[in-house]
């Protein structure tokens, strides 16, 4: 395990953020660290009770997400590398 | 004894090109630092000053016009303006000196630079004028702040802002460097004098100046004025080079340079002068709002200027006026958030009132950078003011060194644009930024923003304390705060509660 900073963009946020995680973190814990600066001091959850997930960005918007259980290393995320924290019908 | 006429000796006596006989010409003028565009001394020769003035008549009008500033200062020395203005105001003016008061000095040696490596004789005659102009800036607007000091120490930044590591600052010295300090004469000329004091400066100092006077800041106000009157006389230099650039067929690159510059210098100046307009300035005082300023003096004086000259609109002239009305709304939010990170206490001020007023003058800011209040004002109005502050680190933008934001709420536009070079990702706040970067990567690549610092081993070990005192908040001066401390808010409390509660907390 070792630390990474990734740039979330969390839906419906104005800003990106600097989120630190860790290669072990699984994608649902990347949520949990982009959602933990954010929601409740400048930003709201997008859909309150769902869970979201995470995406590479691109410019369409239609990365296929992550899996939930998916590591940071599995993912190849990458120092500064952004990505999408959303809400997602799947 | 008689004395000739101006126009009887002028272009004579600045007929100051000669054939060196002991270096060549390109030792004197090395391409590099003079004119890369290989356009003919001959033509450079050509070069007409649009306004015409001698050492003599300088001298004395710029004698009249300090005497005019410092008299009015003080005049109004004895009165207790500054000590009960209010804060907002003077966080306008703290802004203001700590970004632009060195600043000034830095353009002093870009005229220099035009002054020695010019092939153009006016040209160096001009710049000469501009150099002793920027230096009279730089002193004046540092003389005025160190006033303040003893009113409020953060007024110190005037002297200290550039030589920090402050976020804000960076960002402004290397817009700065990049369009004054590292070009040759021929395309800093094109960047400084023309993309930059042409096109954007009237922004800053009309506006600011009528801002003042309306404050009742007749020093401000007057100081700025003053200011003004050189920059409309030096800022002269750009249009000469540039039709000498167009009619020599160097069209291209002089439209680059402008490209380049113009969106450099909005990205600071949008912060410098449209928070303050929209948000600072009380609402019966505010003269009208920054998207109506740069409409006038920018989006139509400008663009006329440059399709008379033969040149384009910027490629990306719609994105910019898309700009106009997201950018300083982004950043307003931000800096207010992350506030302790500055030199200066911004205010909130959006009250039911003032939101009123934003959505009159942006349609649409209620359901997008209006959302972002609702939730910190929400957080103050339950008791939680220490929730209004932002914890966490935005991403910067890799070339104007300022957070990556955009529209929030269901449009959703905050995005970074990223690209990798030789192995390293880079972000940008928009395609403008990327698009510069793109044009020349060795120019750019190795500068390191704030953030990149955190993680590079620069700010060790990077907690907030650390990155706060690398950046000189506590130790130049404290670092901002609310400037009515959150007085505002209360505005809330006559009107209906808060329009949605917080969710998903």
């Amino acid at each position: 395990m070792s630390p990474l900073a990734v740039i979330g963009r969390l839906e419906n946020d104005a800003h990106t953020r600097i989120i630190d995680v860790d290669t072990d973190f699984t994608m649902d814990e990347v949520v949990d660290a982009c959602l933990a600066p954010a929601v409740g001091y400048q930003a709201r959850h997008p859909k309150p009770g769902a869970k979201l997930r995470v995406r590479l960005t691109t410019d369409s918007d239609d990365a296929e997400p992550f899996p939930r259980s998916m590591t940071v290393a599995d993912a190849k995320l990458r120092h500064f590398q952004q990505i999408d924290i959303y809400v997602s019908d799947e | 004894m008689a004395l000739l006429e101006r126009s009887a000796w002028y272009d004579i006596a600045r007929d100051t090109n000669w054939t060196p006989k002991y270096v060549d010409a390109d030792e004197l003028f090395p391409p590099d630092q003079s004119d890369p565009y290989g356009i003919p001394v001959s033509e450079w020769e050509k070069f007409d000053e649009p306004y015409k003035v001698s050492y003599r008549e300088y001298v004395s009008v710029q004698r009249e016009k300090d005497a005019g500033a410092y008299s009015v200062k003080a005049a109004l020395a004895r009165s207790s303006y500054y000590e009960d203005a209010d804060p907002a105001y003077l966080s306008m003016l703290k802004l203001h000196y700590g970004a632009i008061a060195l600043s000034e000095y830095a353009a002093c040696q870009s005229d220099a630079r035009m002054t020695r490596f010019s092939k153009a004789p006016g040209m160096r005659n001009m710049a000469t004028f501009g150099m002793l102009d920027e230096l009279r800036h730089g002193q004046i607007q540092l003389y005025f702040p160190h006033q303040l000091v003893s009113l409020d120490r953060q007024f110190d930044w005037a002297h200290q802002a550039h030589h920090s590591k402050n976020w804000a600052a960076i960002a402004g010295r290397h817009a700065l460097d990049d369009v004054m300090m590292t070009r040759d004469a021929v395309t800093t000329s094109i960047m400084l004098n023309f993309a930059f004091e042409t096109g954007l400066t009237n922004i800053q100092m009309i506006g600011l100046s009528a801002d003042a006077a309306n404050m009742g800041d007749y020093t401000f106000s007057n100081l700025i004025t003053s200011i003004q009157s050189d920059e409309a006389r030096h800022a002269q230099i750009g249009t000469p080079v540039l039709e000498i650039m167009v009619k020599n067929g160097r069209k291209a690159e002089a439209q680059q340079a402008v490209d380049i510059a113009f969106w450099r210098i909005h990205r600071i100046f949008a912060i410098l002068t449209g928070i303050p307009m929209d948000y600072w300035i009380p609402l019966e005082k505010r003269d009208r709002s920054f998207k109506e300023y740069m409409t006038e003096f920018v989006g139509e004086q400008f663009e006329r200027q440059l399709l008379d000259l033969g040149l384009e609109r910027p490629w990306y002239w719609d994105i910019f006026l898309e700009d106009v009305g997201v950018h300083h709304h982004c950043q307003a939010a931000a800096t207010w958030a992350w506030r302790n990170t500055l030199w200066w206490n911004p205010t909130g001020n959006v009250g039911p009132r003032e939101r009123a007023w934003l959505e009159e003058k942006y349609p649409g800011w209620n359901d997008t950078f209006g959302m972002y209040w609702d939730v910190m004002i929400e957080n103050i109005r339950a008791g939680h003011p220490e929730k209004s502050e932002a914890i966490g680190m935005p991403a910067m933008c890799n070339m104007c060194q300022i957070p990556i934001s955009n529209k929030g709420g269901t449009v959703w536009e905050a995005r970074a644009h990223q690209l990798e070079h030789e192995g390293r990702l880079y972000s940008f706040c928009s395609t403008v930024c990327k698009w510069i970067f793109e044009l020349e990567p060795d120019r750019y690549k190795t500068f390191n923003t704030i953030a990149d610092r955190m993680y590079n081993g620069e700010i060790s070990p990077n907690t907030p304390e650390n990155i706060l005192q690398y950046m000189g908040a506590g130790v130049i001066s404290q670092g901002g705060r609310d400037a009515h401390d959150l007085a505002w808010v209360k505005a809330y409390d006559e009107v209906e509660a808060p329009r949605t509660p917080i969710a998903g907390t």
